[in-house]
Parts: C-alpha cells; sequence; structure tokens
C-alpha cells in the first residue's frame, strides 16, 4: 500500500458505511531511532487549507480566533482503519464524533427545521 | 438483451434528452439558425458526437469502479489540483444556473404577460420542491416524459418545409459568408450548450445513484449514443425552425421577445403555448439537474454524505449546498439580466473551463487502478484527444471572441 496514492483523497465510510469525508490530511509520527509511523488520518477545511497554501491555513485560523470559534480537528486513529481498498473504512460512528460538527449542526438547525427533511426513498430504489 | 435492459435504455434515452436539451441548446441553436439559416448545423452535430463518448466514458468509469467522476478525479489528481476545476465549475454552473431559470420564467412571462424577473423565486421554490420531495428516479422520469414535448420543434421544423439542400450542407462545416466574429462565437457557444460539464458530473452520479454495474456497460453505451442523439435532432428542429422563420423575416433574435416567432409561424396562436411549454419545460428539467449536479460535485469533493434518495436530513450539507445555490442563481435571475444574453455568455464560458476537466478525464478514463479491462480502446482515446485539443484551442480563441463576437 502507498499513502499517497492509496489512501490520501480516498473516500471515507465510517461503521455504518456513512461516506464521512476525504482523507485530506495523513499524520505521520517521527521516532527517534525507529521507522516513522502513521498517526491518524485529518479531514476538514483546516487541512484543506494548508494543503492549498500555509497562508491561507493562517487566515482561517485568525478568523477562527476573532469570531471566537474553537474546531476540533476531525482526526482518525490510524488503528481506527479497517480497509483500504477503492474507500478507507474506518471503525468511528461519524455521527457521533466531535469533528463532524457541521454537518450535525446543519441537519439539527437548518435542515431539519424544514417540512420534509425526513423523507427518505432509500427503499423504493432499491 | 433483456427485456429491462430495454426498459432501462428507453429511460435512459428519455432522461438524456431531457438533459440534453437545455437553455443553453435551445438558445444558441435558435440564434445561429436566426443569423446564419442552418449553416452551423455541423458544429451540433460535431459537439454531439464529443458530448456522446463524454457521457459514455462517465457512465463507463461509474458502472466498473463505482466512482463518480469527481470522486476519481480528486483521487487521482489529488486536492490541490481538483480545487481548481472545482471552482471554475461552481461559478460557471451558477451562471448556467441563472440562466436555466430565466428560461423557465422566460416562458411564463410568453404565457402570462408578467416580467419574467417577478417569477425568478417562485420557480426557485418549484425547483428545490422538486429535489427536496422527490427521489432521484421521480427526477429521472419526471424530466424524462415532461420533455417529450420539445419534439415539437421537429414538427415545426418539417412543417416549414426547409431547404433540405441547404439543411444537408450544413452538416459539412463551411467558412462564414458575414460577420465572421459572430459566427465563431456562435461556434463557440453551441459546443459550450452542448458538451456541458453539468450533464457529465450529473450522468455519472446518476450512474451511481442507479446502482449501476458492469453489467450495465451495454445500456450505458445505448443511453448515451440515443439519448445524445435523439437530444441533438431536436437540437437541430430548433436551428431549422429559426432558420425558416426568423431569418426570412429578417429577425436576428436580439431580443428574447422574438422567439416564439418560430413555431407561431407554422402553428398559429398554439405555437406560443407550445413553445412556451417547450423552453419552460426544458428548463425546469434542467435547472433540477443543474442544482444536483452542483450538490453532487461539492459533496464528493469533500467527501459528505449525498444522494438524492436519502432524507434531506441525512445529508445536510448536500441539501445545504443546492438550498443555497438555487437561491444565489434566482438573486441573478432577479435582476432582470437578459436570459438570452446570459445565455450565450455563459455558454462560450463554459468551453474556456472545458479542458481543466476533459484533460484529467481523458487520463482517469486510461487508468488501470479504476477501470481495469474497461479502459478507454484507441476509437475513445482518439475522439478523447480530439475533443481535447479543440477544446484548447477554443479555450484560446473564446476571450477575443466574446469581445468581438459576443
Amino acid at each position: 500500500m502507498e499513502l499517497l496514492c492509496d489512501v490520501l483523497d480516498q473516500q471515507v465510510l465510517d461503521r455504518n458505511e456513512r461516506k464521512t469525508g476525504k482523507v485530506d490530511g495523513i499524520a505521520v509520527e517521527i521516532r527517534k531511532g525507529k521507522p516513522p509511523r502513521v498517526a491518524y488520518l485529518e479531514m476538514g477545511t483546516d487541512v484543506l487549507a494548508r494543503r492549498l497554501s500555509p497562508r491561507l491555513e493562517r487566515w482561517l485560523q485568525r478568523w477562527r480566533e476573532r469570531s471566537g470559534r474553537t474546531v476540533v480537528p476531525f482526526q482518525v486513529p490510524w488503528s481506527k482503519v479497517m480497509k483500504v481498498h477503492l474507500t478507507v473504512d474506518v471503525d468511528i460512528d461519524a455521527s457521533k464524533h466531535e469533528g463532524y460538527h457541521v454537518e450535525r449542526w446543519l441537519a439539527e438547525h437548518v435542515i431539519g427545521r424544514i417540512p420534509g427533511a425526513e423523507i427518505s426513498h432509500e427503499e423504493e430504489s432499491s | 438483451m433483456k427485456p429491462k435492459d430495454l426498459l432501462k435504455i428507453t429511460l435512459g434515452i428519455l432522461t438524456s434528452i431531457g438533459g440534453f436539451l437545455d437553455v443553453g441548446a435551445i438558445a444558441t441553436s435558435a440564434e445561429a439558425g436566426a443569423v446564419f439559416g442552418p449553416r452551423l448545423l455541423w458544429t451540433l452535430a460535431f459537439s454531439t458526437l464529443c458530448i456522446i463518448f463524454l457521457v459514455e466514458m462517465a457512465g463507463r468509469l461509474a458502472a466498473v469502479s463505482k466512482h463518480t467522476l469527481a470522486d476519481a478525479l480528486r483521487e487521482r489528481f489529488g486536492f490541490r489540483f481538483f480545487v481548481i476545476p472545482f471552482a471554475c465549475e461552481l461559478f460557471v454552473d451558477l451562471l448556467v444556473l441563472a440562466a436555466e431559470l430565466g428560461g423557465v420564467c422566460l416562458a411564463l412571462q410568453f404565457v402570462t404577460g408578467i416580467a419574467f424577473r417577478w417569477w425568478a423565486f417562485p420557480v426557485a421554490l418549484l425547483v428545490w420542491l422538486f429535489i427536496w420531495v422527490g427521489s432521484f428516479p421521480i427526477v429521472e422520469r419526471t424530466t424524462a416524459l415532461l420533455g417529450l414535448v420539445t419534439i415539437v420543434f421537429i414538427v415545426a421544423a418539417v412543417k416549414m418545409k426547409p431547404d433540405w439542400h441547404a439543411v444537408g450542407a450544413g452538416f459539412i462545416p463551411s467558412l462564414p459568408p458575414k460577420d465572421a466574429a459572430h459566427y465563431w462565437y456562435l461556434t463557440l457557444s453551441i459546443i459550450g450548450a452542448v458538451v456541458s460539464p453539468y450533464l457529465i458530473y450529473f450522468y455519472s452520479s446518476g450512474a451511481v445513484e442507479d446502482k449501476w454495474t458492469k453489467k450495465d456497460l451495454a445500456v450505458n453505451r445505448g443511453v448515451a449514443a440515443l439519448g445524445m442523439g435523439f437530444g441533438s435532432i431536436v437540437a437541430m428542429g430548433v436551428m431549422i425552425a429559426a432558420a425558416t422563420t426568423l431569418l426570412p423575416a429578417g429577425v436576428a433574435l436580439d431580443r428574447y421577445e422574438q422567439a416564439p416567432l418560430m413555431l407561431t409561424a407554422s402553428l398559429g396562436i398554439t405555437g406560443l403555448y407550445l413553445f412556451a411549454a417547450s423552453l419552460g419545460i426544458a428548463c425546469l428539467g434542467a435547472s433540477v439537474e443543474v442544482a444536483l449536479s452542483v450538490a453532487y460535485l461539492t459533496a464528493q469533493t469533500f467527501g459528505w454524505n449525498w444522494g438524492e434518495n436519502l432524507a434531506p436530513k441525512r445529508n445536510a450539507r448536500f441539501a445545504t449546498v443546492y438550498t443555497v445555490f438555487i437561491l444565489l442563481a434566482a438573486c441573478i435571475t432577479f435582476t432582470g439580466i437578459d436570459p438570452l444574453k446570459l445565455t450565450l455568455f455563459t455558454m462560450a464560458l463554459t468551453v474556456v473551463i472545458l479542458p481543466l476537466l476533459l484533460l484529467p478525464m481523458i487520463v482517469v478514463m486510461n487508468d488501470k487502478k479504476f477501470l481495469g479491462d474497461h479502459r478507454n480502446g484507441w476509437i475513445s482515446n482518439t475522439m478523447g484527444v480530439i475533443i481535447v485539443l479543440v477544446a484548447l484551442i477554443l479555450s484560446v480563441a473564446a476571450i477575443p471572441l466574446q469581445i468581438i463576437g459576443g
């Protein structure tokens, strides 16, 4: 398996097969006298901004500090990764994860308040 | 081929006619017919051939790899690259959606006499409701069936007894008789209208929504070729109808109010209602597809949960994207900007960003990791190279042509 080829930018599925995000970043731990080790996968705007340019990331952080927001980075420890094949399957429940706050907030406060937000067509399609 | 496959193909063909025929295809074909007669039919034919190949590739990618085009492009080229075509696509799609909504609003203006801008928000609400409440099959089938009304353009074209020799000659590329800049600007706009990236993204997401597998590859080929082909014939009907009515009357279609003349000449007052119905329905279907396409593209770029069959609450970010996007586009339509001019401009702009999508797409279509033995063969690759080259040349020529010819 090659990290950059097979893991970075892949679709992440949680244990309920919910599309959780893409592998936006991979954190590698450098250890003294031992080979480096993959620590965790990272998702979210901060790491994406960092990939585009460090300046963009600084802007984003400054804007967050000014507006008083703290954002928990969406990190998944490598030990939770179950399978890497076309998708990266991880053993977490995204809907309960702190890093999933935007989706959860929108679902509870915006989309969920509009009538009909619960109407699903999953069964008729399969 | 099994009967079930035939049903799938028929349905797909109908949907594709709906997807093919939008405000862009109608406006560019009508304007071309009004100014240059059937001379630009070759552009329609060529761009139809291009979109057939591209849509087939997008469907094959989805059926074989279970990846949508956006998924595959981000995976293959990384976020740093993909963010550029993604951002360009969002911007162009916003203008396209504003133009499509404008098309529906114009149709309502023709029927009610109330100025089109006042229809912007009611129409936006209708489009949104359709997506909010509907499922993917509902969206597919409704646009498909209602889209059949556009066949009236073919009827009108034949009824006006066009000069079939001139029509035949139109399929051979020719140099402009006059006003070269306008001729090439229209060529550009037609290609942009037919080879629409939103359609390619939408089709690949639709194939995943419909859970296509390798068994559906034959269906995919049939749908791509016949669906786009029939859509193109209707667009040709628009061009010929415009050529036989607007051109002799000296109407250069510089004002959108003149457009219904295309059908009223042969069908009388019924023609006005049929024109309004065709324009309204084609643009309504296209609005739904553009809005969904944007939500698909954004969700797939960032890996969010997506699917038209899921309850909106289960994919809140996906639902937020199309909700906000429809609202923004309605604001543009509400400004009262001329829908016809906006359409021609947007279609030419589409060509500028086309190479950004097509070049990486051809690379992915040759990637063993995604497609294994179903990679592009030499025919698809030759066609792919031709499309990319034409798109590159046109995108360079587009900006000066916008200024001189538009």
